[in-house]
């Protein structure tokens, strides 16, 4: 287990303005030593920019610290200890799959080549073949498996599986699970799609607008929110607790609450602990699909 | 250091064409050296041995510099944004190579490393040639193209040109990579227009001719003058002795005039500009990570 007790990475104030548009306004977080964070939101809500300021890919206002190093400042010296997958198919097409890992090898200090190696064994990949001939499920593969190759103390991934079929996508994350349970290393990943990465996950921050609107463990999740299935009877003593969102489902309304009593809250119907996804969506509130 | 060779290894991969240009355009002269037919009426006087050979490898050695012209100047249009244009930035820069590095790799490929492998080729190809044609003519002429000091001569030339041109033409290439690393599309316009912009906006506001005074010097006369002396009147005397006045030629060793190359304030203002252009190219590249 990893004993560093430092955050691997510190943002407090993260903000990024292109002219008058504020993309991401001051979002502060950090990430723990050895914690398996989701940073999630929809489309277009900052998450990938939030991720290049952390990477260093552009500049950025306020205080962010990865691995202790300032990223826009020391991007080099930082990737030798980040693995950062940025996006599913960046791999150059027309390099060899053989001498992405050979280019890998040279210039990471710490690098794995045999586990490369036995991905490309098993997914039957020869290393002669240019990126270009793999399947898209495959490239993406490739890419963490190179990524996973390398020591690091942290790993990011940028919506790594965005544009891949079903198949593919269980096998990405197969493979992200495996490699979860065999290593203490911090990981990082943005998505829009909640439902498959949720099992991974030990953290949860969501964005919306360029905002952060939840940052919370997972196994506090339960102490923290509470859905509660009101009986129609009750629905209007519920509704004075102040719910922050009501789901109107066909034969049911839920209403969602955060740092109520859950003894108060069962007075008026079932009380469950709501799923990342249900959240997601209650979180980003108002009447989001 | 073993990054900066990785990442120019890693241009031989991608451009593959740095082989196969030079290589094909070896293939097409030595088939034309097999079984292309020329006439040639020249002097059969063995006083002007030395000036036909010397002229022949010239010669010979011409298309591969003009290739090369050709070549790195697209190489360098093209470089940087091509990994824009499929993304594939965001790969680099995942690994842990600065953008400083990055882009001198670029610059050294297009200003030495190409230059190079064409060098190679056009001297091995010369070789080739020089075998061939003396064995089809079986004359004096195949003989003159055997001369030591006209090998060093020719060496001495390429080397001369590679070093001065990259020099010479630092600004240009630097501006170059600096369009590549900005333009959006359309990157040959943009290499194009905004020098020629600049330099109508001077005549027409400041009615002076300051920045196209400075794009003619380079020119490709404004090069051979400043790298060599008096070139076109060295021709002159060299084709006279060729047609028989009776000079031996001048050799390439007075032909060349490093010192003034050097002490030129152009050599250097130029030099300086495509410094502080290549910085640019590497602010540009620091930034431009999304699309």
């Amino acid at each position: 287990m990893n004993m560093d007790p430092r955050p691997v990475v510190e943002a407090a104030g993260l903000t990024r303005r292109y002219g008058s548009f504020v993309a991401v306004d001051h979002v502060s977080f950090r990430v723990g030593a050895g914690r398996t964070v989701g940073l999630i939101g929809p489309n277009g809500a900052g998450k990938s920019t939030i991720l290049h300021a952390l990477m260093g890919l552009a500049p950025s206002e306020g205080r962010i610290r990865v691995l202790g190093r300032e990223p826009f400042r020391e991007r080099a010296a930082l990737m030798r200890d980040v693995a950062f997958v940025p996006d599913v198919a960046v791999l150059p097409g027309w390099m060899r799959v053989g001498r992405a890992i050979d280019l890998a090898a040279a210039l990471y200090p710490r690098f794995r080549r045999d586990r490369v190696l036995a991905f490309l064994e098993r997914c039957r990949i020869p290393a002669s073949h240019r990126v270009r001939t793999l399947s898209k499920g495959l490239k993406a593969q490739l890419h963490l498996a190179i990524a996973t190759a390398v020591d690091a103390r942290l790993l990011v991934l940028d919506e790594p599986t965005l544009g891949l079929d079903f198949l593919a996508r269980r096998a990405f994350y197969d493979a992200l699970a495996a490699e979860q349970s065999q290593s203490s290393r911090a990981i990082l990943i943005t998505t829009h799609q909640v439902d498959e990465v949720e099992p991974l996950l030990s953290d949860l921050l969501f964005v919306d607008r360029g905002r952060l609107v939840l940052d919370c463990a997972v196994d506090a999740l339960g102490a923290r929110f509470a859905a509660l299935e009101a009986a129609p009877e009750h629905l209007i003593e519920a509704r004075g607790l102040k719910p922050f969102h009501e789901r109107r489902l066909a034969d049911r309304v839920e209403l969602y609450f955060e740092g109520a009593d859950p003894a108060t809250l069962a007075r008026f119907g079932a009380v469950r602990t709501p799923g990342v996804a249900d959240l997601f969506i209650a979180r980003l509130g108002g009447s989001a699909p | 250091m073993t990054a900066f060779l990785w990442l120019l290894r890693r241009e031989t991969w991608e451009h593959r064409s740095i082989w196969i240009a030079p290589g094909l355009l070896a293939a097409l002269m030595v088939l034309a050296a097999l079984f292309g037919h020329a006439e040639l009426s020249l002097p059969a006087a063995a006083a002007h041995a030395g000036a036909v050979g010397g002229a022949m490898l010239l010669v010979f050695g011409l298309p591969f510099l003009l290739a090369m012209i050709v070549h790195s100047t697209w190489y360098l249009l093209d470089c940087l944004h091509a990994e824009r244009r499929d993304r594939s930035v965001l790969y680099w820069k995942a690994l842990p190579l600065g953008d400083a590095i990055t882009v001198l790799s670029k610059l050294v490929t297009a200003v030495l490393l190409i230059p190079m492998v064409y060098f190679a080729t056009a001297d091995a190809t010369t070789l080739l040639i020089a075998f061939i044609v003396s064995l089809r003519t079986h004359t004096w002429l195949g003989v003159s193209l055997w001369r030591a000091d006209l090998w060093l001569q020719l060496q001495a030339l390429w080397l001369y040109l590679i070093v001065t041109m990259g020099i010479w033409y630092l600004p240009v290439s630097a501006w170059l990579l600096l369009v590549s690393a900005w333009a959006r599309r359309a990157v040959t316009l943009w290499s194009i227009l905004p020098p020629l912009a600049l330099a109508w906006l001077e005549r027409g506001i400041l009615h002076s001719g300051h920045v196209a005074a400075w794009l003619a010097t380079r020119r490709p006369q404004g090069y051979l003058s400043s790298a060599f002396h008096d070139l076109a009147g060295s021709l002159f005397a060299f084709a006279d002795s060729v047609g028989g006045a009776g000079k031996e030629p001048r050799d390439v060793w007075m032909l060349l005039a490093p010192g003034r190359f050097l002490a030129m304030p152009s050599t250097w203002i130029g030099a300086a500009a495509g410094g502080a252009l290549v910085y640019a190219a590497i602010r540009v590249r620091r930034r431009e990570a999304e699309s």
